[in-house]
């Protein structure tokens, strides 16, 4: 872990940064000193420093050189807001999402999470770009010979953590999904639902500031789909910020939260950007 | 660049047992080609080591045996023996009469009468010669000087060929490099063939540990575990088939050393196979490393090809 990760990444991050957010992070701070405290009462909630910024993102597979998956995308999310990221299948969703998480790199443009130059960033420091960051799939990625406090408490092991952190913090966010009284079952014994809740835990449990979904309830009916939902909003309440890539238009509108809407690799929708103030 | 801490040591030889019980059958198949290959080194090593000892034992006996004819007549002997006598570099001459030589072989196969009593009482041997030489440097010279002698042409015990009527040192250290050689050249070429296959087998025992354990190699990499950490159980598998194998060669060398060369001694009494204990050490340590070296290697090439971080 290194301090770079750190900045701008904790939960709570200060309200000192100002309304319009620079496109290039490195301005942040200048720009957040000149900015004059009174802006604060006047932003409306979330504010700060982005989390997620696409700088003129375009990115072409080897396979449809014709065809970007993603074209001249701009972009910022900032520290403790709620976002999803709508669009048909084949829209470029999961490419932006990998790109988060730099499964991916962009073909052109640039990627900063919390200041952070994805593209130049050293290939062993990755790992440690993504302890910061939980993963939410459609299939669960579960370890079906593992139960559910060992699913979670494996995301934990394998990055060196203590037994005894492991045995404080599984079953404390084991409770915070509501499934407390599941610790020992297997996956295959828990409904689609509870198995996208152990997901969602394993995520959280090294409380990352940046949760990132994927189809979280592609799988799912939409009454469960509606629970996940809840509990997503719940953890976004704590101060994580949550992007939440999806095509399910409905639970979105129903949501009311900020919606990016991607068609055929272009952003054509960004629906609270008024309120943000998003210069791109 | 975190370091790896002596928990997750234990981790990865966990999950490195399970990887070995898993694919029983594979990993058996790197651990018998490791233990197979570093078994002939070994082997060969020893082999070396008296080769060596004899070339040295026979190089310190200077010495030029001239072979004559049984019909040889005394003068013409004499007459040899003079001329030997008055080179440079000779040191003394000693006549082995061919019933001396009888009794020198029949004293030298004492462990087996067996091949002295299949003699019939006949004597194929011949009488010789002995010359001691004062200089080593000189037994080529001198050994030229003999064969180019007219008498001893006509006395040699081969009179077709008077140089194969002389034995000197030389000649069997040439002949014993020659034969060598030919073993070293088979050996080497067999140990690379050797190597290559423990090389296959590592390696699809590793691809096949990494496919098992994809799924759980996916979570690691989606929650941050750091590369080595992802990797240390493969590069651990692939060291635990080596030490095994590695392990498996030293027994069955020390056995050999224990078992067989005392035999091999006793009926090669001739062989100076007296090796210290300390060489074997050595050999025991290279083994061990070359087989780490072969695991490491094979499992890091494998996970270079097979498992994406």
């Amino acid at each position: 872990m290194t301090n770079a990760n750190n900045q701008g990444m904790p939960a709570h991050a200060s309200h000192s940064a100002g309304a319009k957010a620079p496109a290039r992070p490195n301005l942040t701070a200048q720009l957040s000193a000149q900015l004059p405290d009174l802006d604060l009462d006047t932003v409306a909630q979330p504010s700060g420093t982005p989390v997620i910024t696409f700088d003129h993102v375009t990115k072409v597979y080897p396979a449809q050189p014709s065809k970007p998956a993603l074209y001249d995308i701009s972009l910022q999310v900032f520290a403790g807001e709620f976002v999803f990221l709508v669009g048909h299948s084949g829209s470029g969703k999961t490419t932006l999402t990998r790109m988060i998480i730099r499964e991916i790199k962009p073909t052109e443009g640039h990627i900063y999470i919390a200041d952070e130059d994805l593209s130049t960033m050293r290939n062993w420091r990755v790992p440690y770009l993504r302890r910061n960051i939980g993963t939410v799939f459609q299939d669960f990625k579960l370890l079906p010979n593992k139960t559910v406090f060992e699913n979670v408490a494996f995301a934990l092991e394998v990055i060196g953590k203590s037994r005894h952190v492991i045995r404080t913090q599984v079953p404390e966010v084991l409770r915070l999904v509501g499934l407390q009284d599941k610790l020992d079952k297997y996956p295959d014994q828990l409904s689609g639902g509870e198995q996208q809740r152990v997901s969602i835990a394993r995520a959280i449990v090294n409380r990352p500031p940046l949760l990132v979904c994927d189809e979280p309830t592609g799988n799912l009916d939409p009454q469960t789909s509606r629970g996940i939902m809840d509990l997503l909003e719940r953890i976004n309440r704590t101060g994580t910020t949550v992007l939440v890539a999806t095509h399910d238009r409905e639970m979105v509108d129903n949501m009311r939260r900020r919606v990016i809407a991607l068609d055929k690799g272009r952003l054509t929708r960004d629906q609270d950007r008024g309120v943000y103030g998003f210069d791109v | 660049m975190c370091t790896v801490s002596m928990s997750s040591f234990a981790y990865f030889f966990s999950e490195s047992l399970k990887g070995f019980a898993r694919n029983l059958s594979t990993a058996l198949g790197s651990i018998v080609t490791i233990f197979l290959s570093l078994l002939i080194i070994g082997v060969f090593l020893i082999g070396g080591l008296v080769v060596d000892n004899i070339v040295n034992s026979v190089e310190d006996k200077v010495s030029i045996t001239a072979y004559v004819a049984d019909d040889a007549s005394q003068e013409d002997i004499d007459a040899v023996e003079n001329y030997i006598t008055g080179l440079d570099g000779v040191a003394s001459i000693h006549f082995t009469t061919k019933d001396q030589a009888l009794e020198n072989f029949k004293n030298s196969m004492t462990s087996n009468p067996e091949i002295v009593d299949q003699l019939d009482g006949q004597n194929p041997l011949p009488a010789s010669i002995d010359v001691q030489l004062s200089d080593a440097q000189m037994v080529e010279t001198v050994a030229g000087e003999i064969e180019s002698n007219e008498t001893f042409q006509k006395i040699a015990d081969n009179p077709d060929d008077p140089s194969d009527s002389l034995k000197y040192g030389q000649k069997t250290v040439d002949r014993l490099f020659t034969v060598t050689n030919y073993i070293r050249t088979i050996g080497v070429a067999l140990v690379v063939l050797l190597i290559f296959i423990a090389f296959v087998f590592i390696n699809n025992t590793i691809r096949l540990s990494i496919l098992a354990r994809r799924k759980e190699i996916a979570i690691m990499r989606l929650v941050g575990a750091s590369n080595n950490f992802i990797r240390g159980p493969f590069l651990m598998e692939g060291a635990l088939h080596a030490i095994i194998g590695a392990g498996l060669s030293i027994v069955v060398m020390e056995v050999l050393r224990r078992v067989a060369l005392p035999q091999i001694q006793s009926s090669l009494p001739w062989l100076p196979i007296n090796i210290p204990g300390s060489s074997f050490g050595i050999i025991y340590l290279m083994l061990l490393v070359s087989g780490l070296v072969i695991g490491l290697l094979g499992s890091a090439l494998a996970m270079r090809r097979y498992l994406k971080v």
